[in-house]
């Protein structure tokens, strides 16, 4: 089974207050900022590894291609997805000020045509600009089946097929899908036995984790030896129609506020119709 | 806010600005490493001591270790969270491939494992008692007692212990009694009774090796008479693992580390107890002492870590918990922070002073290791001239100063701090131990001032103080003004004073008159050496492109250390040279 992951990085969402707008608010600086891997990237990471693996036995049965698209220094997010057992990563080099949903998904989409993986398994969304799309975008330029938030996945004939768990606001959803497909994760695939790949035994179960697993220095050497192609919209012969023009950015107002104790329930409600307005 | 345990930012300035531990990887033993891999490593141990093992510090510590029919049950997280230490390479990062490990900078280790020791130290505590007897057996085990235990040590498979301890020994290992004697098949039986083993039995791997210091029968007596072997608890025979006659006797019931238990023993009840002999015989002290420096800077780093965990979680609670009005608003207005109160801010000050200083120092001496193993053939004699002058205050000044922060921490909570609802408490516990295990500080004051400061005529001390006028030249060029250098440079000068006619005492004969004052000798040697880390961290500080908080915060604590600290140096040398009698001559009755 081959699987392709886009990963990027974003801003650390634990130093989120360092993040600053410049001074003529068209753009997000990102001077000083610490960086991590998109946590809901590391969602679909693991469970693409977990996919691809013998649990039981800690051997690679698959393949998992990682793809970033931005500047040089994605490389590092490549290599610490390595570093957790990928086999290879993909860069394209790309302005992160250049891209947008849209063009992300077009190159994706010719990343795919290309590599003819089984599943793309992207994150549901990134945790800077939240969108939610690139996903779906991709799924119908590529005219592959589409399964969001997908919570519980099996497969017994070794990604040919999936039966796929979704999760939605009324309840749950179950799919049959063929590959080649794309899914996007909710953060229940990390569920120690969300994942049933025919390979790891059925009653296999992972540690309770919130996100991937944790590289090993052993994993980290290796992962310097791995393959990283890079490449560029233009080597794929992308071209870039980006939809999304940014206006402007500001800060949220600083957050203010304190603490206050009520006695009561109807004290409670009063004051989120009157003073909250969210009643 | 959560606490960080160690701030990233000192950790790779420290890395990047002060040390560039880049550049080891010019040097073929490191030849396969670079940013990169130091970076994810970093990452990932700072990811495991913050998500996995900090959370279960506490837990740990309500729920000690149990003994029950002869065995000892670890606290059921202790599994789990210690596996991920195994998995992630922590216990054999440093060593070579060939033992397996990935050869990986002490410089780097250090630094990313004191995310692992502040996030849990007894966890952790069990992985780096390992490395420790597993590295024992690397250097001097034959092929066959390497067979047997090398590779699964390294793995974590089964994990280590130093077992040297024996009731009526402790600081003193020439008085141990414990016995070996040799049997036809070239293994010893071992008999004797050890106390405080940490790690001698639990039930988060198959098996442990103690790592057992004793007589070969009808050797001689004192320190040329002990040998090392490795005594496993479970011993092989015909492809099952049987029972080593090795038995805990009781758990030793701690204030701190409670997470890790440490166990009396006794080996050869039944007389059956096999040791294999490691190295040659009646070399066990001296063994032994060859790798106490590793040891040694890792007390220090564990102790840096304990400290810092503490003052964070200080620092935390004073930016946010509101008392009282600020001194200069004359008790109007709203009520302040507690970080706004002077005296609050120089529990931090003092608090971070010690961990940046310590964090600095550990690093540092690790750096030393590294060259004098790895480095370039022609400096590696200088390196190690250090770094053996740098452990006995590598081990001692974060322990005992930041036991000193650790209170502090408790301080800053006012009430709070004094209950078990907060975690100072719990630091303050945990830190006591490093002053004590591993050579308490007295013993560490002797050998700073009787052997590593005189050893060669003085050239150790010749070699700091020309790392210090290096720093010092450093500084300058970077334009930190003299109220910085100066005091520094005078400090190191009357240490060399102080150390000369100490030395001419020893000399002369007079070795109470040299060693009587040997604390206080180690304490004024730890206050310039620290004081030269301040200077180094104020320097890189000082050359960055631009100063943000990080960097105030640096130069702050550099001129902290300077104004407070250094001064005590010259009080500290007149007690070491007039040796002040009043202690010495207290009678035992006059207490
Ligand atoms: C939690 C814990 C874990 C431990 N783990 C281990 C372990 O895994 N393996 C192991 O082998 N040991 C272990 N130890 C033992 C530890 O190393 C000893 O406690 C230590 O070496 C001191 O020995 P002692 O307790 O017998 O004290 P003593 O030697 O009796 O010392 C008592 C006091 O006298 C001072 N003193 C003694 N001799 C001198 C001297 N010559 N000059 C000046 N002052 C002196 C000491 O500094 C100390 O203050 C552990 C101890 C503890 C508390």
């Amino acid at each position: 089974m081959k699987i392709l992951v886009p990963v990027k990085r974003v801003a650390d969402p634990d130093n989120a207050n360092k993040v600053k707008v410049s001074d003529d608010g068209s753009r997000v600086t990102s001077d000083g900022l610490e960086w991590k891997m998109n946590p809901f990237d590391e969602w679909s990471l693991e469970a693409a590894l977990r996919l691809t693996e013998d649990a039981g036995a800690k051997k690679r049965v698959g393949e998992v291609v990682l793809v970033s698209i931005g500047p040089k220094d994605e490389v590092q997010t490549i290599r610490q997805g390595l570093a957790m057992g990928d086999e290879r990563g993909i860069l394209v080099e790309a302005e992160d000020d250049d891209l947008d949903s849209h063009v992300v998904a077009q190159v994706l989409e010719a990343i795919a045509k290309k590599e003819e993986p089984d599943v793309v398994f992207l994150g549901k969304q990134s945790a800077d600009g939240d969108s939610n799309v690139a996903g779906t975008k991709l799924a119908d330029f590529l005219d592959w089946p589409l399964v969001n938030y997908a919570m519980h996945i099996a497969t017994d004939d070794e990604g040919k097929t999936f039966t796929v768990k979704r999760e939605l606001d009324v309840g749950q959803q179950t799919l049959k899908v063929t590959a080649p497909c794309v899914f996007t994760a909710s953060d229940r695939i990390l569920q120690p036995q969300a994942i049933k790949n025919g390979v790891t035994a059925d009653d296999f179960a992972y540690p309770e984790s919130d996100g991937g697993r944790y590289a090993s220095l052993k994993g980290i050497m290796q992962a310097k030896k791995k393959p990283v192609e890079e490449t560029t919209l233009e080597g794929l012969g992308v071209t870039p129609t980006r939809v999304n023009a940014y206006g402007s950015f500001t800060l949220p107002a600083a957050r203010t506020g304190s603490t206050v104790f009520l006695e009561t329930v109807e004290e409670l409600v009063e004051k989120l119709q009157t003073e909250a307005k969210v009643l | 806010m959560a606490n960080p345990l160690l701030d990233d930012r000192l950790v790779q300035l420290l890395l990047e600005d002060v040390l560039d531990a880049e550049a080891l990887t010019a040097l073929p033993h490191f030849e396969d490493h670079g940013k990169e891999t130091f970076g994810l490593y970093l990452d990932a141990c700072r990811r495991l001591g913050r998500e996995v093992l900090f959370p279960t510090l506490r837990p740990m510590d309500l729920e000690p270790p149990v003994f029950e029919k002869g065995r000892v049950r670890l606290h059921p997280s202790f599994r789990e969270a210690f596996g991920h230490v195994r998995e992630l390479g922590a216990i054999s990062a440093t060593r070579p491939a060939e033992v397996g490990g990935q050869q990986l900078p002490l410089t780097v280790a250090t630094l990313a494992h004191a995310y692992l020791m502040a996030g849990n130290l007894g966890v952790v505590g069990l992985a780096w008692l390992t490395t420790g007897a597993a590295h024992l057996v690397e250097a001097f085990g034959s092929d066959d007692v390497k067979a047997r235990f090398l590779g699964k040590m390294y793995e974590g498979q089964w994990t280590g212990t130093m077992a040297l301890t024996e009731p009526q020994a402790g600081s003193s290992l020439a008085d141990i009694t414990s016995s070996a004697t040799p049997r036809e098949d070239g293994t010893y039986r071992i008999r004797g009774a050890k106390i405080f083993i940490s790690g001698a039995d639990h039930d988060v791997a198959e098996n442990v090796v103690n790592l057992v210091l004793a007589r070969i029968d009808g050797a001689p007596a004192g320190t040329k008479g002990i040998s090392l072997f490795a005594v496993p608890r479970l011993r092989e025979e015909d492809g099952a693992l049987v029972s080593n006659d090795v038995q805990v006797t009781g758990v030793i019931h701690k204030i701190g580390w409670k997470a890790l238990p440490s166990l009396a023993l006794g080996f050869g009840d039944r007389n059956d107890c096999h040791g294999w002999l490691v190295g040659a015989p009646h070399q066990g002290l001296r063994m032994m002492f060859q790798m106490m420096n590793e040891a040694r800077i890792g007390v220090g780093v564990n102790a840096a870590a304990t400290a810092s965990a503490g003052y964070h979680e200080a620092r935390l609670y004073a930016l946010e918990r509101t008392q009282g009005r600020a001194l200069e608003a004359r008790g109007a207005g709203e009520p302040v922070p507690l970080v706004a109160h002077p005296d609050v801010r120089r529990m931090l000050l003092r608090q971070k002073a010690i961990v940046d200083g310590s964090l600095a120092l550990a690093a540092t001496t690790a750096h030393h290791a590294d060259l004098a193993e790895h480095g370039p053939e022609d400096a590696r004699a200088h390196h190690q001239l250090l770094l053996d002058l740098l452990t006995p205050v590598t081990k001692t000044f974060p322990a005992e100063f930041g036991f000193e922060a650790n209170a502090l921490a408790v301080q800053v909570l006012g009430g709070y701090g004094y209950t078990s609802e907060y975690l100072p408490e719990l630091f303050l516990r945990d830190q006591k131990l490093n002053t004590i295990h591993e050579g308490t500080t007295g013993i560490q004051s002797l050998d700073l001032l009787g052997r590593k400061a005189m050893a060669r005529g003085g050239a150790a001390l010749q070699a700091l103080g020309a790392e210090i006028q290096q720093a010092i030249a450093a500084a300058d060029a970077a334009g930190l003004d003299d109220a910085l250098r100066a005091p520094l440079s005078k400090a190191m000068v009357r240490l060399g004073k102080t150390s000369m006619a100490l030395g001419q005492k020893g000399l002369a004969g007079d070795t109470l008159g040299m060693l009587g004052h040997s604390v206080d000798y180690l304490t004024m040697t730890s206050l310039v050496v620290v004081a030269w880390q301040h200077l180094r961290l104020a320097t890189a500080a000082a050359m960055r492109p631009s100063r943000g908080d990080f960097e105030e915060g640096l130069l702050r604590s550099a001129r902290y250390w300077m104004a407070t600290e250094l001064p005590r140096v010259e009080h500290l040398a007149q007690l070491c040279e007039t040796n002040e009698p009043s202690y010495l001559e207290m009678e035992p009755d006059w207490f």
